[in-house]
């Protein structure tokens, strides 16, 4: 159902992403491993336009969307949860997933995506009505992901959901994915330091490297000391 | 006692008024990072079509806001979606807004001055009369004049706060990457800013010209306070701009009574730089 | 190919300024005289405006008001102590930049970008109100009259050549300046704050140093400019020469050291030939800067920079299709 071929990104004259092809199953998840630098988050930003690739092709649903702009892409059904969080810090925890609901497709569907959200997240129903510039950077990270839960999307992008978080905060928040991934069948792409983690809800994995595909393993025939390899 | 109090009110009136003012500027610094520099004039604009639909056309007065607000509302947006919005994408950005603001406010003025001719206009007061509130005198038209201009903050900060397109503008204020990894069309709410804005501002103008007299020219003057206001309470923010508005226009009426009209852009200066140097965000302004 | 350019641009240079030293030795008109005055006046003003806009990204909006400073100051110490203009001129500019750095530059520098536009720009505005409140020194809104020429009996054609040499000497430091360690830093700090940072350039300092400079600049220019045409008054600080000296800017190529040169003899010829009505002519500045910042945001120089490279391609290749069809493609 999503499918990128030949893809190549750049910031000014550094090119970043050399010749990507990848592709995803409906209700798969796909982790996405590599050292940091190497591009990882830099195809997650030219998947969801946020920062859009030069050339190649992003095939979704059938649909080309390479040159698609940013909020399209949200409205076509991929939601894309950075790193960064880009919260709205001035808004309350509400006000940021209803934000995240902004597109009209979502909208529709906002009273039950709003239940299952509070119902993975169940401590931001408790802070729903506090401002998101000061919640802590495990409530912040769930914030994010919530919010990207509200696009309606059918596929979803999540960038290192774990960093800096403690140790029980990363279990939840894995918990979370995994429990998207089981209740809503959402395809997930998720970019992952943590790669015991990331590897037990995984189906599938790439491995990148200085911008390219390195290898792909399917769940049953990946080594874990194969991937720790490649990063050095 | 009976002066002071006079000042408290003509305080409250002209503060209010410098609120609404500088509402339009606040809005689109805080949504877009652009500051207007032609904000003035884009007031004296408003001021200008509400008193030829008002006095030339005979027409209500809020039916000739009904007449100017769209009129303001499509010229932001054509500024914006025809000039700004380009200017923003290079580099440089801040200032080549600035500049092409000035040139297109310069622009205005002029037109406006070979069409209206430069002999000072005024929008008639909306109510005629005035009441006593103990021992102080107060028009009935500066009575409505602040009804109105509180009606016009309950609009706007509840347009911000509960419409799909306020929120939005809202979070672009906060976070463009925000607003674009949720799904907004960051341009295209500029652009609604844009208009928005230039429609507050011609509101305010069409306000500030049934209290004081308008010339072309002010409009520079409505910028340099508006800019102030804007600054002293917090760029970017309405509470701030509110808050702003109205402290100096206390400022300015007390220093009439206690100095005189020359002291008050003294006064309203030195006041500035001190916040500056205690609180360079402004009084209201959180983050930087 | 680049030096070849920079040949041709040489020649070319060396060919206008024989012509402008000779020009009034071949009988021109006093009103010429006159607007070339004018021009060389505006020069100054302009590239000295431009060392903030242009070259150290410092948004300026009151260099107008750094030169009348200067203007004023030298006209009162000429007038009232009657010193020497060879002494008044640089003073004028001397109390110009401490002024305008202690009120202006201080407070200012520190602050964003749209607060520097405006403050700049609350200075020159505010400097009318003070001028007509200080009227026993000042001349009020009058201003002042028979101002003292440079020196006892000198006519036009010797203030042509004394403003001539100062604005040729005045574009030779600018351009030591900009090549200068700390010009390099303007740049840098310009192009990039947090590299310019990270590599020790202190930002504040370089900011106010040029700040400075930039003030006593327009400061001398002002000197000059009250010594030559003989009167000041706060019209000088009105809007129109304000905007005369963004266009300037703005036309010619900001940033460069020749474009607010251009700028300056576009406007100022350019603005004889069309004797309009004010508000016509103030419409059409103000058209004109929105129109080059929308459409031509290099100014002139760019446009020449290219057309310069064209001819260089074309000399090269020898053969090829007409020049017509280049400036088209290019564009």
């Amino acid at each position: 159902m999503f499918e990128i071929k030949d893809l190549c990104s750049a910031y000014g004259d550094i090119q970043v992403l050399y010749n990507i092809d990848l592709h995803i199953d409906e209700g798969e998840v796909v982790a996405l491993f590599g050292p940091n630098g190497h591009g990882k988050s830099t195809l997650l930003k030219a998947i969801s336009a946020v920062h859009p690739a030069r050339s190649g092709s992003i095939l979704f649903k059938g649909q080309e969307i390479a040159k698609t702009p940013a909020h399209k892409i949200v409205e076509l059904g991929i939601a894309y949860i950075p790193e960064e969080r880009f919260l709205f810090p001035d808004m309350t925890v509400m006000e940021n997933l209803n934000m995240g609901a902004y597109n009209l497709n979502a909208r529709k569907s906002m009273a039950e995506n709003l239940e299952f959200v509070f119902d993975v997240f169940p401590r931001l129903k408790e802070r729903r009505g506090q401002l998101c510039s000061t919640l802590s950077g495990g409530e912040a990270r769930m914030v994010a992901i919530a919010r990207g839960l509200m696009c309606n999307a059918s596929m979803l992008m999540v960038d290192e959901p774990s960093i800096g978080l403690s140790p029980s905060m990363k279990f939840a928040v894995f918990e979370a994915i995994e429990k998207v991934n089981r209740e809503k069948n959402l395809t997930i792409l998720i970019v992952e330091q943590e790669i015991e983690h990331a590897l037990r809800m995984a189906n599938r994995m790439y491995q990148i490297r200085k911008g390219r595909i390195l290898f792909e393993r399917k769940a049953d025939e990946i080594d874990v000391k194969e991937i720790e390899k490649a990063y050095f | 006692m009976e002066s002071i109090l006079n000042a408290l009110v003509s305080g409250f009136v002209s503060g209010s008024l410098y609120a609404i003012m500088a509402l339009g500027l606040t809005i689109i610094y805080g949504i877009s990072r652009v500051f207007n520099f032609g904000h003035g004039i884009v007031a004296v604009l408003g001021g200008y079509l509400a008193w030829t639909f008002f006095t030339r056309a005979s027409l209500p007065f809020v039916v000739s806001l009904l007449f100017m607000l769209p009129v303001m509302y499509l010229l932001g947006w054509l500024v914006y979606r025809y000039a700004i919005r380009g200017l923003m994408k290079k580099p440089n950005a801040d200032f080549s807004t600035v500049l092409f603001m000035l040139g297109l406010g310069i622009m205005l003025e002029n037109i406006i001055l070979q069409i209206f001719g430069p002999r000072v206009k005024a929008v008639p007061e909306l109510v005629t009369g005035s009441i006593m509130l103990g021992a102080i005198k107060i028009k009935n038209h500066e009575l409505a004049l602040m009804v109105i201009v509180l009606l016009g903050i309950i609009v706007l900060t509840q347009f911000f706060k509960r419409t799909r397109m306020g929120q939005a503008m809202r979070a672009v204020a906060q976070s463009i990457p925000g607003a674009g990894v949720v799904g907004i069309n960051i341009e295209r709410i500029f652009g609604y800013t844009f208009g928005l804005a230039f429609m507050v501002t011609g509101f305010s103008g069409a306000l500030l010209a049934s209290k004081y007299f308008m010339i072309p020219h002010i409009g520079w003057d409505w910028m340099v306070k508006g800019f102030v206001i804007v600054a002293f309470g917090g760029m970017g923010s309405i509470p701030g701009a509110v808050v702003g508005a109205l402290v100096l226009g206390m400022a300015e009426s007390f220093t009439t009574l206690a100095l005189g009209a020359v002291w008050v852009w003294p006064v309203w200066f030195i006041m500035f730089l001190v916040l500056l140097l205690l609180r360079p965000q402004g009084l209201v302004g959180g983050r930087n | 190919m680049k030096k070849l350019n920079l040949t041709r641009n040489t020649v070319i240079l060396a060919v206008v300024l024989l012509l402008i030293v000779l020009y009034p030795l071949l009988g021109a008109k006093p009103y010429h005289l006159h607007l070339f005055i004018l021009f060389f006046i505006w020069a100054m003003v302009a590239s000295s405006w431009n060392l903030l806009n242009g070259i150290s990204g410092i948004n300026s909006l009151g260099n107008i008001g750094f030169m009348a400073i200067g203007g004023y100051g030298s006209a009162i110490l000429a007038k009232t102590f009657g010193l020497s203009t060879l002494i008044t001129i640089p003073l004028g500019g001397i109390i110009a930049m401490v002024l305008v750095t202690l009120f202006l530059g201080l407070p200012t520098l520190r602050l964003k970008g749209v607060y520097i536009a405006l403050l700049t720009l609350i200075f020159a505005d505010t400097l009318p109100t003070l001028l007509t409140q200080t009227r026993a020194v000042t001349g009020g809104a009058v201003g002042l009259h028979e101002i003292p020429p440079f020196f006892a009996g000198a006519g036009k054609i010797h203030n042509y050549y004394i403003c001539l040499a100062a604005f040729l000497v005045m574009l030779y430091v600018i351009h030591r300046l900009i090549k200068s360690n700390t010009g390099l830093a303007f740049v840098a700090l310009r192009d990039s704050e947090n590299l310019a940072t990270s590599l020790g350039v202190s930002r504040f300092r370089e900011r106010l140093k040029v700040f400075a400079i930039s003030a006593l600049l327009s400061g001398l220019a002002g000197g000059f400019y009250v010594h030559s045409l003989g009167d000041i008054s706060p019209t000088t600080l009105a809007i129109e020469p304000f905007l005369m000296g963004i266009a300037m800017m703005e036309l010619g190529g900001i940033g460069t050291l020749f474009g607010p040169v251009l700028g300056a003899a576009i406007i100022v010829f350019g603005s004889e030939f069309l004797r309009l009505a004010d508000v016509l002519r103030m419409t059409i500045l103000g058209g004109l800067i929105c129109v080059t910042i929308l459409f031509f945001p290099g100014g002139l120089m760019q446009a020449f920079r290219k057309l310069g490279n064209l001819m260089d391609r074309r000399g090269k290749r020898k053969r090829g299709e007409s020049v017509q069809a280049k400036v088209q493609s290019a564009d």
